[in-house]
């Protein structure tokens, strides 16, 4: 009965299904309960394809751009096919903060320490925001804000990047250095992480949102009823059963903030050499002049130099190793946190 | 090696088409000529019916990527081809002048500036204006990426080949420098003379060594800030039917009506105004 078995093989796996509860032997019977017409059989096997085929495609195009990366990235450093310029050691371009290509000095630290604190920030100004607007979203608001909330933040998310950024260099720059730095240039780690904030938040707060609302009435109920307050409630009990939601949350904001650069790039001043100028300057305290310094990251590196640099030359295979870079990190952080919610769901 | 012989069986199969077939010309490269490119293909185009002019951008970079790998006919520049280019035997073409000028916020209080205190404004000897005749105000500059064009310009013009001051503000595109330069108190910054002539007082323009963007001081090498705009073509990879093409259309555009015309009209400046200047670039 090819009939049968063909529909059952490819029928999904459905716990509600009755003949899957019985014993194999008693389940083949010899009528089945429905049987699927031809076309759809074929429907069902040419979709599975399809299905499989999309999957393939994804990864197949993950997998081509790591390749594309890796290979005109190790071009900086081995003499490969297609290199029309020298060579650089892994040393004199991971541990040097010097980035001055005219000269031939390729010290990524900079930017490498660029991304890491713009994203720090804006993640510290972001998370607790964000997390607490969940909170506030799935708790405490009442029916119509919850309501025009969510939709809110939807249309957050779908702003693109640039208008941040317009908005941050013709509005925000000019506001902060007049109100409070006495008219100097307000570009810098500040008002880029707080632009980056903003643009994350929105993310944040809508897969917390979900986080809180997905945990059973039960856990609030039963804090309330031990005689815990609402604040007692929130704090000692939802948001550690969300924690992992609330991680993976977090992290999906990680991935956008890291990776942004449109917005970043028009307000963070992209200064490669923003570690000598901190250095060398001495008329503000270290904290406000880390914040306002002129500076750099990997994103906003590649997109103003990537094409401007000649192909196969050191200075272009450098960047596209920075792209190679920035691919890892954020598949770095991506996977270090999915093993640690696993491990807290544990 | 396999590589050249399927350049040449590839070039021989173009040199065997019929040669009544269409001539396209493809040009690439850098978006500020694109458009009067586009302007002299069409016009030119209509002259030489059969013959097919492509104008597309990318950038600079790209066009002169493109022509060396044998990607376009011709590939347009701001920019000279770096010397491991050259080495391919690409032919360079001086297009048009394209004219530069120092800007500043509105509020520095400065109108001129000595070529001396340019490059001191630049290098960061200076830092602030009333130094140099303003205000007593912090000196913010602002620059093009450390590959772009008009800082390579920049940096042989006003600071004579000297290091740009690390202490600096980066601005990805003309656009965005005009923007900062009128949003910042203290800014100055070094953008095409195009920029200046729509800036409607947000920022000002700065005359350097007492002279101005006019065709006697460029042509009398008293006014030094201007660049080249570049066409590259690529004999060793062109079919020659369609580089003789090619060669045609450049001429036209280096010819005197379309210099006096469509390339002054266009905000750029015809070549000949610096061929007596030539010995010294």
């Amino acid at each position: 009965m090819p009939d049968a078995s063909d529909t059952l093989l490819d029928a999904p796996p459905c716990a509600s299904d009755p003949t899957r509860e019985s014993p194999v032997v008693e389940s083949l019977p010899k009528e089945p309960a429905f049987r699927h017409s031809r076309l759809q059989r074929l429907a069902d096997r040419w979709s599975h394809l399809l299905f499989l085929t999309c999957g393939l495609l994804v990864v197949a195009l993950i997998g081509g751009i790591l390749y594309f990366l890796a290979a005109r990235g190790a071009g900086a450093f081995l003499p490969l096919a297609g290199n029309t310029d020298k060579v650089l050691t892994l040393k004199e371009v991971f541990l040097s903060a010097d980035w001055d290509p005219n000269s031939g000095k390729f010290g990524i630290l900079p930017f490498i320490a660029g991304s890491l604190s713009v994203t720090g920030l804006a993640l510290l100004l972001a998370a607790p925001t964000g997390i607490l607007t969940g909170v506030f979203i799935a708790k405490l608001a009442p029916g119509w804000m919850k309501t025009l909330m969510r939709q809110v933040m939807d249309l957050l998310v779908g702003i693109p990047s640039v208008v941040y950024g317009i908005f941050g260099l013709m509005v925000v720059l000019p506001w902060v250095s007049g109100k409070w730095l006495s008219d100097s240039p307000a570009a810098g780690f500040a008002v880029s992480a707080a632009i980056l904030a903003v643009m994350i938040v929105p993310t944040i707060v809508s897969l917390s949102t979900d986080a809180f609302e997905s945990l059973p009435l039960a856990l609030e109920e039963g804090s309330q009823a031990l005689g815990s307050t609402r604040w007692q409630a929130i704090w000692h009990v939802l948001i550690p059963a969300a924690r992992p939601r609330l991680l993976t949350a977090t992290v999906l904001g990680l991935g956008r903030a890291i990776g942004e650069a449109m917005a970043i790039q028009m307000v963070i001043g992209n200064n490669p050499q923003w570690i000598a100028l901190m250095r060398g300057a001495t008329d503000q305290t270290p904290v406000l002049r880390f914040l306002f310094t002129p500076a750099a990251t990997l994103t906003t590196e590649l997109v103003q130099e990537l094409p401007n640099t000649a192909a196969g030359s050191t200075w272009n295979n450098l960047l596209f190793a920075m792209g190679l870079l920035l691919y890892l990190m954020t598949m770095g952080i991506i996977l270090a946190t999915r093993r640690l919610g696993r491990q807290r769901n544990a | 090696m396999k590589t050249r012989s399927l350049i040449l069986a590839a070039l021989a199969v173009f040199a065997l088409a019929p040669a009544a077939s269409a001539q396209t010309v493809t040009v690439m490269g850098s978006t500020a000529l694109g458009p009067l490119v586009k302007q002299a293909a069409e016009d030119y185009m209509k002259s030489h019916p059969g013959v097919q002019i492509a104008v597309s951008g990318g950038g600079s970079m790209t066009g002169l990527n493109q022509v060396v790998s044998g990607g376009c006919t011709i590939g347009i520049s701001d920019v000279f081809a770096t010397p491991q280019q050259e080495k391919t035997g690409i032919r360079n073409y001086n297009l048009v002048i394209e004219p530069f000028t120092l800007i500043a916020h509105p509020g520095v209080g400065v109108t001129s500036l000595n070529a001396q205190q340019a490059e001191d404004v630049f290098t960061g000897k200076v830092n602030n204006w009333k130094e140099v005749g303003g205000k007593d105000q912090k000196i913010v500059r602002v620059n093009r990426p450390t590959s772009s064009g008009t800082r390579a310009v920049q940096q042989q013009t006003v600071l004579h080949g000297k290091e740009f001051s690390n202490n600096q503000l980066v601005q990805d595109s003309s656009g965005a420098v005009a923007n900062t330069v009128a949003t910042t108190q203290g800014a100055v910054s070094f953008i095409e003379l195009d920029f200046l002539n729509r800036a409607n007082g947000r920022f000002v323009g700065i005359a350097y060594n007492g002279a101005s963007c006019t065709k006697q001081d460029v042509s009398s090498g008293k006014y030094p800030l201007f660049s080249f705009g570049h066409a590259y073509t690529n004999p060793a990879k062109t079919n020659p039917q369609v580089l003789k093409v090619a060669e045609d259309f450049l001429a036209y555009m280096l010819g005197q009506h379309f210099q006096d015309t469509t390339v002054l009209k266009a905000g750029y400046m015809p070549v000949a105004y610096v061929k007596s200047l030539k010995a010294k670039l």
